[in-house]
């Protein structure tokens, strides 16, 4: 039998989130268009071609070493495209996807990223082409509602704000907002607005979202809900105390 | 600001909570049904920003133009408004003033907040708000405020100007 990795411990619907996160058992429930994805992340002009950084590798004549042969490089990497990012803010109140579950799902579903966890917003460096592709995957499946999260390269203000009337995360900057019963984005992830309204889908209702989210909250399931998830929270605090972490 | 009220009671001060941060319409009508309530001295709102340009970033200088920042009315008196309501603080003339504003925020507000009392806008003269508007005179060393309920509103060190609305009531 295939050996099956198992990624967090918890019996309540939020430990269940959290292992479809990390193992990559999202659904897709919304289609964003690459030109529509290249736009809200405004690194280059939708259409234009990935400017690069070097060569592509296959034409750079890597010297001979083993460590090159074994690992296949990503497609960005061969293409020689550059270092972009992607930053995520997520909203405290039920948001599918809580900042550090961005990067355990980004860190072991692919390769060749960089993924940087902050209190209320998520990074991740990779090659262009492979950066998109992660962004692609995180704004189409349930781990993104566009109501409570939202791409955010510059101020992220959002994540611990109250969420405003009509269910939405603030946004100082208004890059996205509630129009009829759909988020729209019209404005790129630093603020510079668009020549296209993005249609980034219906946002979960409140309802959905408590049950997609990978939040621990009062309100919702607290963490103390989940005795075996607290269990092994400890455990790991015990062991790495005692024996300096050296799980055997 | 409301002038409705008398000064010379002890005063006390409520803040109202809610639990969503509040769209310019539902602000409009909760400020003007607290504007309705006698008694009321002055109010503060507060709540995050919503500035007109992108203020860092790549994108820094970029217009905003959010939909929210816009012009409301209250008491007749016309003020725009460059924040997202989060809460208002308010002090009143004494204890019986406090359940008209909670009935206030009941109608008003269509969410859960919270209600309570406490100690919010300084009534006291601070160090910088002397450095900033002075003695009254030599021989008297109270500040150089006409009226002294505007301490406490806004940081001494901005500017008031479009921060602070003097209400008149029509009672007065």
């Amino acid at each position: 039998m295939a050996y099956k990795p198992q990624y967090y411990p918890g019996n309540t619907i939020i430990a269940e989130n959290r292992r479809n996160h990390m193992s990559n058992n999202v659904q897709k429930v919304r289609e964003i268009s690459d030109e529509d994805l290249t736009a809200c992340l405004g690194h280059r002009a939708p259409g234009s071609d990935y400017p690069s950084t070097h060569p592509p590798l296959a034409e750079m004549g890597e010297p001979d070493c083993p460590v090159r042969q074994m690992v296949t490089p990503t497609p960005g990497t061969a293409a020689g495209d550059r270092i972009r990012y992607v930053q995520w803010a997520d909203s405290m109140y039920n948001a599918p996807a809580v900042p550090y579950w961005r990067s355990y799902h980004a860190a072991i579903n692919y390769r060749g990223v960089d993924p940087g966890t902050l209190s209320g917003r998520q990074v991740v460096e990779a090659r262009e082409r492979d950066m998109e592709a992660i962004a692609k995957e995180q704004m189409e499946t349930d781990m993104t509602c566009p109501g409570l999260a939202g791409i955010r390269g510059a101020t992220v203000h959002g994540h611990s704000c109250r969420l405003q009337e009509d269910g939405v995360m603030f946004d100082m900057i208004d890059r996205r907002r509630l129009e009829g019963d759909v988020i729209i984005q019209d404005k790129d992830q630093v603020g510079v607005p668009l020549d296209r309204k993005v249609n980034l889908g219906k946002p979960m209702t409140p309802e959905e979202a408590a049950k997609k989210t990978t939040f621990y909250r009062v309100g919702n399931v607290a963490y103390r809900d989940d005795p075996e998830a607290i269990e092994w929270c400890q455990k790991v605090w015990e062991l790495r105390t005692i024996y300096g972490y050296q799980p055997k | 600001m409301v002038r409705n009220a008398s000064v010379n009671k002890k005063p006390i001060q409520v803040e109202i909570f809610p639990q969503r941060v509040l769209m310019p319409d539902t602000a409009e009508k909760l400020l003007n049904g607290i504007d309705k309530v006698p008694g009321v001295i002055r109010m503060l709102i507060q709540g995050p920003s919503l500035p007109t340009r992108v203020t860092c970033g790549p994108g820094t200088g970029s217009p905003v133009n959010h939909p929210d920042r816009r012009i409301i009315n209250v008491s007749g008196h016309a003020f725009e408004l460059n924040i997202r309501v989060g809460r208002i603080q308010i002090e009143i003339e004494d204890r019986s003033v406090k359940e008209n504003i909670r009935k206030v925020a009941e109608e008003n507000l269509p969410f859960p907040f919270e209600f309570r009392e406490g100690f919010f806008i300084r009534r006291k003269a601070t160090l910088v708000d002397y450095a900033k508007y002075g003695f009254k005179s030599k021989e008297d060393n109270s500040i150089n405020l006409e009226d002294e309920r505007l301490l406490g509103l806004v940081d001494p060190k901005a500017n008031p100007k479009d921060r602070i609305c003097m209400l008149e009531s029509k009672d007065e």
